[in-house]
């Protein structure tokens, strides 16, 4: 009797572990409401897939952005791993780090996600990308504050500007930003190369076609320059990461905060009812309305030891349910276009880039990494110095030239 | 009993082969990287010469980043080994309380560089710090230590001396302790007073101590990276910038393993320069005497 238990067992463990797979998964989700959400999404998956074994890996998400490089190219790279659409990920792709995954779409990408996305998830014409959830940014600002100053969201450049001021002589700090890790600068730059010059500018722009020195260039700074010299930014912003210029926010000293949606990521809870945001200030009426809508997502090293895990992954991912979990969890807006939207901050989100004209991703992630990290140092140094503005151009057009004619 | 000849060779053979593995040939790997245009990824490398080199010589941050080391060099070996001498002779002496002087004032060494990091930058927050909030007790204004580009370098290597002068006072308070006391006592009999007994016994005994504590003081400015990354990541813009912290970001945030691979050929030839000069001096006067 004993003998038989002894072998049955022994049979079932050989028989769970030659159908148990290894399924290793690095994330970058590091701030703690999108790490519990992604967890109990993980966890889901785990039950509908008991045979597999799933590790999920988190890392600081601004040192992910370095040791992904080094992933992609060893042997013991993860079978998935969280990433950003667009240039950063067509990076990759171009060099043939990235493994396609057209085929897990039953009916196509475009049956899970809406056409805008397809450029940005793809190589030429390969899906490489699964969008999870994108946000957009906006003018972030405490309600309170505002309807004590019996103030009103402004629409033009002239009525935002009246706001700051309205907001520094009642001895709030008009505009909170942290440019420690350099891209919260680069939101600034993104809304107002759009609003001044247009779109289709700032692609070509983010494709290296449009020299740095360049006259529509010049304009973008005038009006920064506007800000920066009427002490509307908080002070000492380069030593601030953009959590700790966050807090400004949150403790009601400063007003508003050009950022990203999941700002409410890490807002307390007794604020976040209290953060609401209205639509970059409009310059020039003849310029359509163009906003940044970064999307987040997953894709699949080339290198992965278990594709086929991962693609099971990557589809449960992909599907509605998952989708709208950790949409609703975290406010976010799913970019499976058939979740709703999950309350009414993010309807208010989804109706502002429906009205718009166009999207671009973000600075950092349209544009050459390389250029990127050049560009965001040009524009912080611009921040804090901007008679410098004529010296930092030539450079940047200097890199330009040098780095998009290798 | 007679030893086999080969016997030494057998017990050198692993950590030979480990050193070999693990630093011999990554140094020669990033000497042949430095002459190619890699970014890290791509199966392909391409040699392109010196071309590295010369844009390294146009290249006004990585100009910024060599002043930087300098900075500190200063830093550690004008400003730390002084101090960690001075602190040492002070707890030298027989008073009480002198061990828990010692433990306290060595206990940063104890500390990993990103935690100190971490610590500096909460001192130093504009708003709420410690030293500004001190400041602005005494009527002072706020100093933007780690935002204002004149300031941040030194904000840093205050924060790294904090350490570094733990470990020279340490050097310092061994190297006290072989100055033979009837060389110390037979002066004082002579007359010569605590100044003199100072100049002429005391720094000449503690040449051995002096000579390593300069030595690792260069060594540990010329690579210092691990308190600008966390604090600053040679921030705002380039202005904190060292080598290496510029090197890093060029081979991991840029992708251009090549260029940063020139930039620490140039950091180990500009380390070796500095040691090759010292122990020049060090030996010459060795023999001088």
């Amino acid at each position: 009797m004993k003998k038989l238990l002894l072998i049955v067992s022994l049979l079932m463990f050989a028989l769970v572990s030659f159908g148990a797979g290894e399924l290793v998964i690095n994330s970058y989700m590091s701030d703690p409401a999108p790490r519990k959400v992604f967890a109990e999404l993980v966890d889901q998956f785990r039950e509908e897939h008991p045979d597999l074994e799933v590790t999920v890996n988190t890392f600081a998400h601004e040192d992910f952005k370095t040791l992904l490089r080094t992933w992609l190219n060893s042997p013991e790279a993860p079978d998935v791993a969280t990433w950003f659409a667009g240039e950063r990920m067509r990076y990759f792709a171009s060099k043939g780090l990235l493994e396609p995954i057209g085929d897990i779409f039953e009916g196509g990408f475009e049956a899970y996600f809406p056409e805008a996305f397809r450029s940005a998830s793809a190589y030429e014409d390969e899906i490489y990308f699964v969008p999870q959830s994108w946000y957009w940014w906006g003018v972030y600002y405490r309600k309170s504050v505002f309807e004590e100053l019996n103030i009103q969201p402004p629409i033009t450049w002239s009525q935002f500007v009246k706001v700051c001021e309205k907001l520094k002589e009642n001895g709030y700090i008009p505009i909170t930003i942290g440019t420690k890790y350099l891209w919260t600068a680069a939101g600034w730059f993104d809304s107002l190369n759009m609003r001044i010059n247009g779109i289709d500018y700032h692609m070509d722009l983010t494709n290296g076609d449009i020299p740095y020195t360049d006259e529509g260039m010049q304009k973008v700074f005038e009006y920064w320059k506007e800000l920066i010299e009427n002490d509307y930014f908080i002070d000492n912003h380069t030593s601030y990461t953009w959590q700790d210029a966050a807090n400004y926010l949150f403790t009601g000293e400063a007003g508003m905060y050009l950022m990203g949606q999941f700002i409410k990521d890490v807002a307390p809870e007794d604020v976040k009812e209290d953060l609401d945001f209205f639509r970059f200030p409009i310059i020039d009426g003849e310029i359509g309305l163009y906003e940044d809508t970064p999307i987040d997502g997953f894709m699949i090293p080339a290198k992965a030891k278990n594709k086929e895990a991962a693609k099971t992954f990557l589809k449960f991912i992909a599907s509605k349910e998952a989708q709208q979990y950790f949409a609703e969890e975290l406010g976010r807006l799913a970019a499976n276009k058939n979740v709703p939207a999950p309350d009414a901050h993010a309807q208010k989100g989804l109706e502002m880039i429906l009205e718009s004209d166009g999207v671009m991703q973000f600075y950092d992630r349209d544009t050459n990494p390389e250029m990127a990290e050049k560009g965001m140092n040009g524009f912080v140094e611009f921040m804090v110095y901007p008679r410098r503005l004529e010296t930092i151009l030539k450079n940047l057009e200097m890199h330009r030239m040098r780095i998009y004619s290798e | 009993m007679t030893t086999k000849k080969w016997v030494p060779y057998a017990f050198l053979a692993v950590p030979l082969a480990m050193y070999s593995i693990w630093v011999i040939y990554p140094i020669i790997s990033t000497f042949v990287l430095s002459f190619t245009s890699w970014d890290g990824v791509s199966p392909t490398i391409k040699f392109i010469g010196l071309k590295n080199f010369v844009e390294l010589f146009n290249d006004p941050y990585f100009g910024v980043s060599v002043i930087n080391n300098i900075k500190w060099l200063v830093g550690f070996a004008g400003v730390c080994v002084p101090l960690g001498l001075l602190i040492a002779m002070l707890l030298d002496q027989k008073f009480k309380g002198t061990k828990i002087y010692k433990t306290l004032i060595y206990l940063p060494m104890t500390l990993s560089f990103v935690v100190i990091g971490q610590i500096w930058c909460w001192i130093l927050e504009p708003r709420h710090g410690a030293i500004n909030t001190i400041l602005n007790m005494l009527g002072l204004e706020s100093v933007g230590w780690l935002s204002d580009p004149n300031v941040v370098t030194y904000s840093l290597i205050m924060a790294a001396s904090w350490r570094q002068i733990s470990y020279t006072m340490v050097i310092y308070l061994a190297g006290l302790k072989q100055v033979p006391n009837q060389l110390i006592e037979a002066a004082w009999v002579d007359g010569a007073n605590a100044w003199k007994r100072f100049i002429h016994i005391i720094i000449p005994m503690l040449k051995p101590a002096t000579v390593v504590a300069v030595t690792v003081s260069i060594i540990d400015s010329l690579r210092a990276f691990d308190i600008v990354y966390v604090l600053t990541r040679g921030g705002p813009f380039y202005s904190s910038s060292v080598m290496a912290n510029y090197m890093y970001i060029q081979s991991f945030h840029n992708y251009r393993m090549g260029y940063g691979s020139a930039i620490a050929v140039i950091q180990f030839l500009i380390t070796l320069g500095f040691i090759l000069f010292y122990m020049r001096y060090v030996l010459k006067s060795e023999e001088e005497r």
